[in-house]
């Protein structure tokens, strides 16, 4: 039993002492001080700032943290947190004045910053505002030369193609017109080649230069100039041909035919004469229109007796009217007297009769002089009047 | 025993007498009084949430409105020296709440003003860019005009 009471004994003895030891010991410490501590720590950098800052501010959380500490440490809790609770007050506001100011500093230095970056701004504004005004200007003046540039090569390919088109129409109307010659010269030819009639003499060639006439003048109706122009030029060389071949024998033929009017219209005006003859004679080939002026000269004289003027007129008309024939002025005389002497005597009246038609205007290159005396009377010697009949000069129209 | 005993007895008694009187009535006024800086800081209360626009110190407010509802109750159980402490205290934290409103409002202002400051600064570099290009472009063009 005893045992027992002294075992009870001892644990109220031992709970005792541990009551009184927890009751002797530091308590944890209040929560608002240890915020307040953390608060500190925190701010540690700029506190001797803020200390100037707020002076009386600081020295009361000074103060009062350090009361704050006293009571918790003197186990007076509710003061301690009081305590801290103001603390913290007073350091947050000294904390608030002090970011107030290096805030308005801040705000102040960056109004300053912006104002000068407007400034800048502006100015790089104002540059760039007139930068790009020459630009634009630059831009207009190399727009303007690209497009002008443009233009130009577009007039330039514009013209050349202009120019070549022009070229080739110029060439095409070149080609037309060498065509046009060739087949006007081709046209001439055949033209100059009817003048013959080579329609007759060179029938063969003719018509072939006809045919290729046609071919030509087709094809440039169809625009064919080179088959044109090759057709045009066979052509003239055919009727060419046909000409040249042609011409000989329209020439012949058509001489014969002139000479043969002209003779005719001859033998039709030579009787006109007054007191003349005319007769022809045909000598092979060569024809003589002998116009005989009998009775123009005494019985042995030279010169033309007085009265034929209007015999010498008319034949000088007709030498003249017909100027082509070669003429012979041929005198003679009856056949009383001597041979030598009559001959001199025909020629002296051809050569009186071949005077006075020059002095009438009759070419002299035409005319040939000759006395024949007495020979080919023209009537019978034995008469007088055959005589004086057979002294007489004949002019004599000569052509074949 | 003589007059001046007489008098101090005298008046011993009646301040015994009338002490509790004129104690309850000056208890009455201190507590209408604490009261009314109870109902005046509340009311400032409702100024700082309508100060703290950018909701920055919405803590301590909410702690303010705490230490007010501490000393209301403190009110009623007539602890009034804690009352007192209270309202002193919290009269701080008002003082402390507007001091962290105008931090606020200057840090607000701090920041728009470096966004601004950094938006000028993007467009000065901006522009310089620019007007690097453009001369760039001019002295190309000048030589494609020559």
């Amino acid at each position: 039993m005893r045992r027992v009471v002294s075992r009870v004994t001892l644990v109220a003895i031992a709970g005792a002492l541990l009551a009184v030891g927890v009751g002797c010991a530091t308590p944890p410490k209040p929560r608002e001080l240890q915020a307040l501590e953390t608060l500190r720590a925190t701010n540690q950098g700029k506190l001797p700032e803020v200390a100037k800052r707020a002076p009386d501010l600081m020295a009361e959380a000074d103060r009062r943290q350090a009361a704050a500490h006293d009571n918790w440490q003197s186990n007076d809790l509710d003061e301690s947190r009081t305590n801290a609770l103001m603390a913290q007050i007073k350091l947050k506001t000294a904390i608030a004045l002090y970011d107030q100011d290096q805030l308005k500093a801040e705000i102040q230095s960056l109004s300053g910053q912006q104002g000068q970056a407007e400034e800048e701004l502006a100015g790089l504004g104002k540059d760039l505002a007139s930068e790009q005004e020459k630009v634009a200007l630059l831009q207009k003046l190399v727009d303007g030369r690209k497009s002008a540039e443009a233009d130009k090569q577009r007039l330039s390919q514009e013209m050349s193609s202009e120019q070549q088109k022009a070229k080739v129409e110029q060439e095409r109307l070149s080609q037309q017109l060498a065509s046009e010659q060739k087949i006007g010269a081709a046209q001439l030819a055949l033209r100059t080649a009817d003048t013959v009639e080579a329609m007759h003499y060179a029938a063969q060639d003719y018509a072939a230069a006809g045919d290729l006439l046609a071919k030509a003048e087709a094809a440039l109706k169809q625009g064919d100039y080179a088959t044109a122009q090759t057709s045009a030029d066979d052509a003239k060389k055919s009727a060419d041909q046909a000409a040249a071949a042609a011409k000989p024998l329209y020439e012949k033929a058509e001489e014969s035919s002139q000479n043969k009017a002209r003779n005719e219209a001859l033998a039709r005006d030579a009787p006109g004469i007054p007191g003349a003859k005319v007769r022809i004679d045909p000598h092979g080939d060569l024809q003589r229109l002998v116009i005989v002026l009998p009775e123009m000269f005494s019985r042995r004289d030279p010169n033309i007796a007085p009265g034929h003027d209007m015999t010498l007129d008319a034949v000088a008309n007709l030498l003249k009217k017909y100027p082509s024939y070669p003429v012979q002025v041929v005198g003679y005389t009856d056949n009383r007297g001597k041979s030598g002497e009559l001959m001199a005597i025909s020629a002296a009246r051809a050569q009186a009769v071949y005077t006075a038609l020059v002095e009438r205007g009759v070419e002299t290159k035409r005319l040939m002089v000759s006395g024949l005396g007495g020979e080919d009377p023209f009537v019978d010697n034995r008469s007088a009047s055959g005589r004086a009949k057979n002294n007489r000069v004949e002019i004599v129209f000569l052509y074949h | 025993m003589t007059r001046a005993r007489r008098f101090f007895g005298v008046l011993a008694i009646g301040c015994g007498l009338l002490g509790p009187l004129g104690s309850g009535s000056a208890r009455a006024g201190e507590e209408d009084d604490l009261q009314r800086q109870i109902d005046t800081q509340k009311a400032s209360v409702a100024d700082l949430e309508r100060l703290d626009e950018l909701k920055a110190v919405t803590d301590e407010i909410a702690r303010l409105k705490s230490w007010l509802d501490e000393a209301w109750g403190l009110r009623a159980k007539h602890e009034y020296d804690q009352v007192r402490e209270v309202l002193d205290r919290a009269l701080k934290q008002e003082d402390l709440i507007r001091a962290q409103i105008t931090v606020s409002k200057l840090r607000d202002q701090e920041q728009r003003r470096e966004a601004a400051l950094k938006l000028t600064k993007e467009k000065i570099a901006h522009t310089r860019k620019q007007l690097q290009e453009t001369t760039d472009k001019k002295k190309s063009l000048e030589k494609a005009a020559q």
